[in-house]
């Protein structure tokens, strides 16, 4: 671990503001990343996702704001901010005419790598990316999902306290998914920094343990993966009914109170607002009263997707 | 004050040892990709095809070695451009068109540094193209006629085409820095060399104003240095254009040095500019 400190944050980001002539991708965003946490960095494509990540490699310059990496300022000393950070963003071109070896050996060369690691960490990461065979032929070869495991190896290639990636496992099959995944938990272990931006919430809901919500370039929620998911308001009731709802009684469903929104699809009907206990039994009763006839009534956790859209919708 | 010094002294260090990086990483690309082999081919061709296709028709050689180091070295002008267009047409354009940059750029690498390297890259394998040419040249002309009597007009034709080597490169990165697509940066520096600067040329000449300011309007130095030797117009273009000019060998050294400067200052400053939108 590296002796720069800034408060235990491995990423700062202040009030960041990135124009593209007349579109304002990001609209003053701000967040801290703590050294060790798995941030998922969620939102719909066109949210600023991207625009952030390239922002934080100093791909791009900020309109206004600052980025931190390590409390280094990524636009006065990239060099020194970089060198703790590996990256993979959105789907880099990689030099089809060399092999894995070489470009590993130039990249671990630029990281300050002596040769003797250089020849260990290709090795080893190759390995994890299940490209061990592949280190001396061509990466004209591979297939897109291969050099999607490649670029993520050059990623880990220097061991970086801070990992930025930018929908890590788009192109992967499954199994890949899944790799990826484990690959992830195994270096949240280690205590990296990971920043990873995606649109598959599931993936983010079991990767990581801190989510941030990006919409329309504002954030609209950061927390941990769990309290999000356990606040009262992020918690809903399903019921299900013993026939599909008329209009009718789904408009008496929706002016019920205290009956949140309402989605209903089938002989189901999911209720917010509900999640709260000592709302439970007075919607049921409702629900009874309205000679609705139920069947089931659950309590359940939103997951992230649902909440995402809720989350959206609200700022819409 | 001492720490500030030695942070700075690292920091150049530093930047040197970047800069190296990027030239040694630009050469195996270019060796990968088979465009070095292919410019020395070109090269070995070029140089040698004045001696074996008159040997071998018993069509008889140029009775001087100043003539036939004047035919020969007028494709030396082309062989630079090839050159240059092959290895420094896309040297950037490239890294933002092919989304090669998204690797190459966040890292902790000086990108002033990595510009400069791919710079210095392309004029390596090109200067190493034409030493190639003039070396094969000068074997000739030592096995027909001896060497002797035009060393110094010789070595003064490889020195001016070194010089105007580096303006051409200087340009094609420029225009490599500016411009979007490889393939349009990589046309754009062959044909304005080719064919655009002698077309202005011309054109200037017939309206009698001296095309001072074109790099082109130098290059007939690298054949006209052979002691008052005018070139036969077998090269790429003879030099009838200018004509009605006779441009001033010092004041040739002092445009193509401001090419050479000012076109790679501003392409590094282009290149440096440019964000991976």
């Amino acid at each position: 671990m590296n002796k720069t400190s800034d408060n235990g944050n491995a990423i700062r980001v202040e009030n960041l503001v990135k124009k593209f002539g007349d579109l304002t991708a990001l609209k003053g965003v701000s967040f801290k990343v703590k050294k060790g946490d798995i941030v998922g960095y969620l939102g719909p494509n066109g949210a600023g996702k991207t625009t952030t990540i390239k922002l934080l490699t100093n791909l791009l310059s900020p309109t206004f704001g600052k980025v931190y990496i390590n409390g280094i300022n990524v636009n006065k000393n990239p060099q020194k901010a970089l060198s703790y950070v590996g990256s993979l963003i959105e789907v880099p071109g990689i030099y089809g005419y060399l092999t894995p070896n070489e470009l590993m050996t130039h990249f671990g060369k630029v990281y300050r790598m002596s040769s003797e690691r250089i020849t260990k960490r290709i090795k080893k990461v190759l390995s994890t990316v299940r490209l061990g065979d592949w280190e001396h032929k061509k990466i004209e070869e591979f297939s897109t999902g291969m050099k999607r495991r490649l670029a993520i190896g050059m990623a880990l290639l220097p061991e970086p306290e801070i990992l930025i990636l930018d929908e890590p496992v788009m192109g992967l099959d499954p199994k890949g998914i899944k790799e990826i995944r484990e690959l992830i938990n195994k270096l949240g272990e280690k205590e990296i920094t990971i920043f990873l931006s995606s649109h598959l919430l599931q993936e983010v809901s079991l990767t990581c343990n801190k989510v941030i919500f990006l919409f329309e370039g504002e954030i609209v929620a950061y927390d941990d993966v769990e309290k999000i998911l356990e606040a009262p308001e992020h918690k809903r009731i399903s019921v299900e009914f013993l026939n599909p709802l008329s209009k009718d009684e789904i408009d008496s469903l929706r002016s019920l109170k205290p009956i949140g929104k309402v989605k209903v699809e089938g002989n189901e009907a999911k209720i917010d607002n509900g999640g709260e206990k000592r709302h439970m039994h007075k919607i049921l009763s409702l629900l009874v009263e309205e000679g609705l006839e139920v069947v089931s009534f659950n309590y359940e956790k939103k997951d992230l997707e649902d909440l995402y859209i809720s989350l959206a919708g609200e700022n819409e | 004050m001492r720490g500030k010094m030695t942070e700075v002294l690292d920091n150049i260090k530093s930047d040197f040892y970047d800069t190296y990086l990027s030239i040694k990483f630009e050469l195996r690309k270019h060796y990968r990709r088979n465009r070095i082999q292919m410019a020395v081919v070109l090269a070995l061709f070029l140089a040698s095809v004045f001696y074996v296709v008159p040997t071998l028709w018993n069509m008889g050689l140029a009775d001087t070695a100043e003539e036939f180091a004047s035919t020969n070295l007028s494709f030396v002008n082309l062989l630079i451009i090839i050159s240059g267009a092959l290895f420094a047409g896309d040297v950037v354009s490239s890294e933002f068109e092919n989304q090669t940059g998204l690797i190459l750029f966040p890292t902790p690498q000086n990108h002033n540094s990595i510009f400069v390297g791919k710079y210095i890259a392309s004029a390596m394998v090109t200067l190493s193209v034409v030493t190639i040419y003039y070396t094969v040249t000068a074997i000739e002309i030592q096995y027909i006629y001896g060497l002797f009597g035009i060393a110094t007009e010789f070595i003064k034709s490889y020195l001016f085409s070194i010089l105007y080597m580096f303006g051409a490169i200087s340009l094609i990165f420029f225009f490599s820095s500016i411009l979007k697509r490889s393939i349009t940066s990589t046309l754009l520096g062959f044909f304005s060399l080719m064919m655009i600067f002698p077309i202005f040329e011309a054109v200037l000449t017939m309206v009698e104003v001296e095309p001072w300011f074109l790099l082109s309007y130098y290059e007939g130095f690298i054949t006209d240095v052979l002691d008052g030797v005018v070139s036969t117009g077998f090269g790429p273009r003879s030099r009838e254009f200018a004509a009605g000019f006779a441009p001033d060998f010092y004041h040739g050294i002092y445009v193509i040095l401001g090419y050479t400067i000012f076109l790679f200052i501003l392409g590094l400053y282009f290149a440096n500019k440019r964000r991976m939108e």
